[in-house]
């Protein structure tokens, strides 16, 4: 069952200009799910992940509605037909 | 050898045969596990080539430590029989189990991906495999790969001897040629040096075997096979073979470097893809590799032209480039740039005909850096951060805070110093950069703890006279100084205080503030520390206190004149809990005796209601004569004086907080010399009415470069 990234404005320049980014396949968790984004769009990648595997800080992505810095970060399950959002935090000066 | 003990090793089997040695099951009586013993052949023990190789692999692979990498246990000799102690693998290479017929696309995914992923590890730790292939590759009952045999690898960049293997034969010179001919990279044939990109090759090799049944090169001789792996395109691979994994295979296997995968992790990271159903391009310009330029639209550029004169003006919302004459009487500006990100550095290369401004960009999408080589109108935007610490760094990179130049006779070279504080050096104009391990595994660097602003290394200063001497500053680590092209380190702050420490004048962990350095004299340093105004003569070795009638020694930016070396330039702040101009005037320090006495250069500077900032970067000088020099706010006020400091103009008012300001002379590609400068030049006066810079929504596309 299908799998959908939403991709905020910032990305959208590295997923040719795409708002959604659908994956084939559904992956068990959301590690799985960024992998396979970023080896379709991989310009993603480092803008979401540091060099060290860890989600930026002020980066957040949601399941659904759920962020899973709460639901066991890329471990968390990606049920099918999920939804992926990712999306910069509230955060600046 | 059936039967003996080496060590506590109770030999039970022989395994099998490798180049080097011979490979046997034994029992390790102290630990009461099986392991494999890797024993050098007594035929080959008068050849201390086989030794040194041998010992190279314990080397290289004991540094290894992966689920997907035979594990070194120990390297020990007894009774003159070498041997290595390793992790008993147990299963089938991926030679035995492919056949004539290949593997189920789904099984070469899975083991693909661990092989990269063993590879990624590696390559991180600079070991290149240099003999990857699929009778190397184990796979165990439980489908768990690992890769043997890092006897060939070589430390990348490092001089170890190299030596052949005997399964391969060839008339070439064998110190410049190893590894098994059908895996061999075309590069690596060429005679060039094998780097990651030839295991990246081999584990295409080792993917089309799998998946197919056969090599994708042949050949009745070695010069066959040679030149068919040189020349030829293998035969596609169809059904059941899925798309996207042929798709990665061809890319492992493009002739250049590189067009091919430059990570193993992107190869692993786009099996898992295939894995999971998703289409992968076959065409690396298509959507993977290569560098994006973003160009924008919608903001003011600065039109530069040949002989003009430029300031780089780096701030917390983007960077500007300001454009004049050499007479720096009038300014048009251009930016901003990178709206939104921290630039907290910004440099001009004009070496080897370039015309490059670089910048650090950091948000939080991350920390990049960039260059222009069209003065800003377009700017690239790497896919990959080209500046990253290898996985094993176990930190992440939060800021780069410095872009230095090589010396003029290494026009190729770069240093960007960085948060968390480490240095990264390139030696191809920024195409592709290293830790400095040398620096990075310094036994300090536990013990160093971040300032204010973050555990940064922000000054890099070069020696003009000793192309193995350079000097980095660390907040809060300290002044460290390397005499060995960055291989080893020492710290050099005899003398310099750390009034937030119980010990005043500890060996390291001072907040040095910035370094300066004059090229007529080398030997000379002057350091604005947190709480301190230094000079050393002697190379870093000592360091004098020449605060010597300043109103603070607290500050942050300290330059020295261009041609005079005993001219040097700060800007006092009260303290460190205020850190605000003193007594609400802006005030220009200036000795003109190398620290003995210090002058204030005020003409100009608002002296009422002053309580400004200047930052560790926000001042510099250009060569004209005579000199200017420039300095930034963090109100967002940038000043600058064309007469060496006696009378001071504001260029602009209005910008972000001011991180960074360079200077850059734009001269013939085709001339390194710099544009004439003026010995007089009219008052300064600031154009910004056309520019709209503020007000203009920018918009940007992109490009492939």
């Amino acid at each position: 069952m299908p799998v959908t990234f939403h991709i905020p404005g910032a990305l959208r320049e590295f997923t040719d200009g795409r708002r959604t980014v659908q994956l084939e396949n559904s992956p068990k968790l959301v590690a799985d799910a960024l992998s396979a984004l970023y080896a379709l769009h991989p310009g993603v990648r480092d803008r979401v992940i540091t060099e060290q595997g860890q989600v930026r800080d002020h980066i957040n992505v949601f399941v659904g509605e759920e962020n899973i810095r709460y639901t066991g970060g890329l471990a968390t399950p990606v049920p099918p037909n999920s939804e992926i959002s990712i999306v910069p935090a509230v955060s600046g000066g | 050898m059936i039967g003996q003990v080496l060590g506590h090793y109770r030999v039970t089997a022989k395994i099998g045969e490798g180049g080097m040695g011979v490979v046997y099951r034994a029992f390790d009586e102290v630990l009461h596990r099986d392991v494999a013993l890797k024993v050098v052949k007594k035929d080959a023990g008068t050849d201390p080539l086989p030794n040194q190789n041998l010992l190279q692999e314990a080397r290289s692979s004991s540094s290894l430590s992966h689920p997907n990498i035979c594990t070194i246990y120990e390297v020990a000799e007894t009774e003159g029989e070498l041997y290595i102690v390793m992790e008993l693998v147990e299963g089938k290479t991926l030679r035995a189990m492919t056949g004539t017929v290949g593997l189920p696309p789904e099984s070469v995914l899975r083991y693909g991906t661990q092989i990269a992923a063993a590879l990624a590890r590696a390559h991180d730790k600079g070991i290149v495999h240099r003999d990857l292939k699929s009778a190397n590759i184990v796979v165990n009952s439980s489908g768990l790969v690992k890769v043997l045999d890092f006897g060939l690898a070589k430390r990348a960049g490092g001089a170890i001897l190299e030596g052949p293997t005997q399964s391969f034969v060839s008339t070439q010179d064998v110190s410049t040629i190893s590894g098994t001919l059908h895996y061999m990279a075309p590069e690596v044939l060429r005679g060039e040096p094998a780097d990651n990109r030839s295991d990246l090759w081999a584990l295409g090799i080792v993917l089309y075997e799998a998946a197919a049944g056969q090599l994708p090169f042949a050949g009745r001789t070695g010069f066959e096979l040679s030149s068919s792996i040189m020349r030829e395109i293998p035969k596609p691979l169809g059904p059941p073979v899925p798309p996207g994994l042929w798709a990665v295979i061809q890319r492992c296997l493009s002739k250049e470097p590189a067009e091919r995968y430059q990570r193993a992790s992107e190869i692993q990271a786009a099996l898992e893809a295939v894995q999971w159903g998703a289409v992968v391009s076959a065409n690396p310009g298509a959507d993977q590799g290569g560098v994006r330029t973003m160009v924008l639209h919608g903001v003011k550029h600065a039109r530069v032209k040949r002989g003009d004169f430029l300031l780089l003006v780096g701030t917390i919302k983007g960077a500007f480039i300001l454009r004049s004459t050499t007479q720096r009487s009038r300014w048009e500006v251009g930016g901003p740039y990178f709206h939104g990100h921290n630039v907290y550095a910004m440099a001009y290369d004009c070496r080897a005909g370039r015309r490059r401004i670089w910048a650090s960009t950091q948000n939080y999408w991350g920390t990049l850096l960039r260059f222009s080589d069209d003065f800003g109108k377009s700017w690239t935007n790497p896919q990959e951060s080209p500046i990253r610490f290898p996985s094993d760094a176990g930190v992440s990179l939060k800021n780069i805070w410095q872009i230095t130049l090589g010396r003029p006779e290494e026009p190729e070279v770069l240093y960007c110093g960085v948060e968390p504080a480490a240095l990264f050096e390139s030696r191809d104009a920024g195409e592709t950069w290293s830790l400095v391990r040398g620096l990075f595994d310094h036994p300090h660097r536990p013990r160093w703890m971040p300032g204010n602003g973050g555990l940064a290394l922000h000054t890099i200063v070069l020696d003009p006279s000793d192309n193995q001497r350079m000097y980095v500053a660390i907040s809060a680590g300290g002044v460290y100084r390397t005499n060995d092209g960055g291989q080893t380190w020492t710290a050099q702050n005899r003398g310099i205080r750390a009034m937030f420490l119980p010990n005043k004048n500890p060996e390291f962990g001072q907040c040095i503030h910035k370094i300066a350095i004059h090229p007529a004299h080398p030997e000379r340093l002057f350091l604005q520390n947190h709480w301190g105004l230094y000079r050393s003569d002697d190379y870093g070795e000592n360091w004098k206190d020449i605060a010597n009638g300043v109103p603070s020694d607290f500050g942050f930016a300290i330059t020295v004149h261009p041609r005079n070396p005993e001219w040097v330039y700060i800007i006092p702040v009260e303290s460190d809990e205020f850190r605000c101009s003193c007594d609400g005037r802006l005030r220009v320090y200036r000795t003109r005796n190398g620290g003995t006495s210090w002058e204030p250069l005020s003409r100009g500077l608002p002296q009422k209601l002053a309580y400004e900032t200047v930052l560790r970067d926000a001042m510099t000088m250009d060569s004209f004569n005579p000199a200017g020099i420039y300095f930034g706010t963090r109100s967002g006020q940038l000043f600058g004086s064309r007469d060496e400091g006696r009378t001071w103009q504001k260029i602009l008012e209005g910008l972000p907080s001011i991180a960074c300001v360079r200077t850059a002379c734009v001269v013939d590609a085709s001339s390194d010399t710099a544009a004439t400068p003026p010995t007089q030049a009219p008052p300064m006066d600031s154009s910004r009415g056309k520019s709209r810079t503020s007000r203009s929504k920018s918009r940007q596309t992109t490009k492939r470069r």
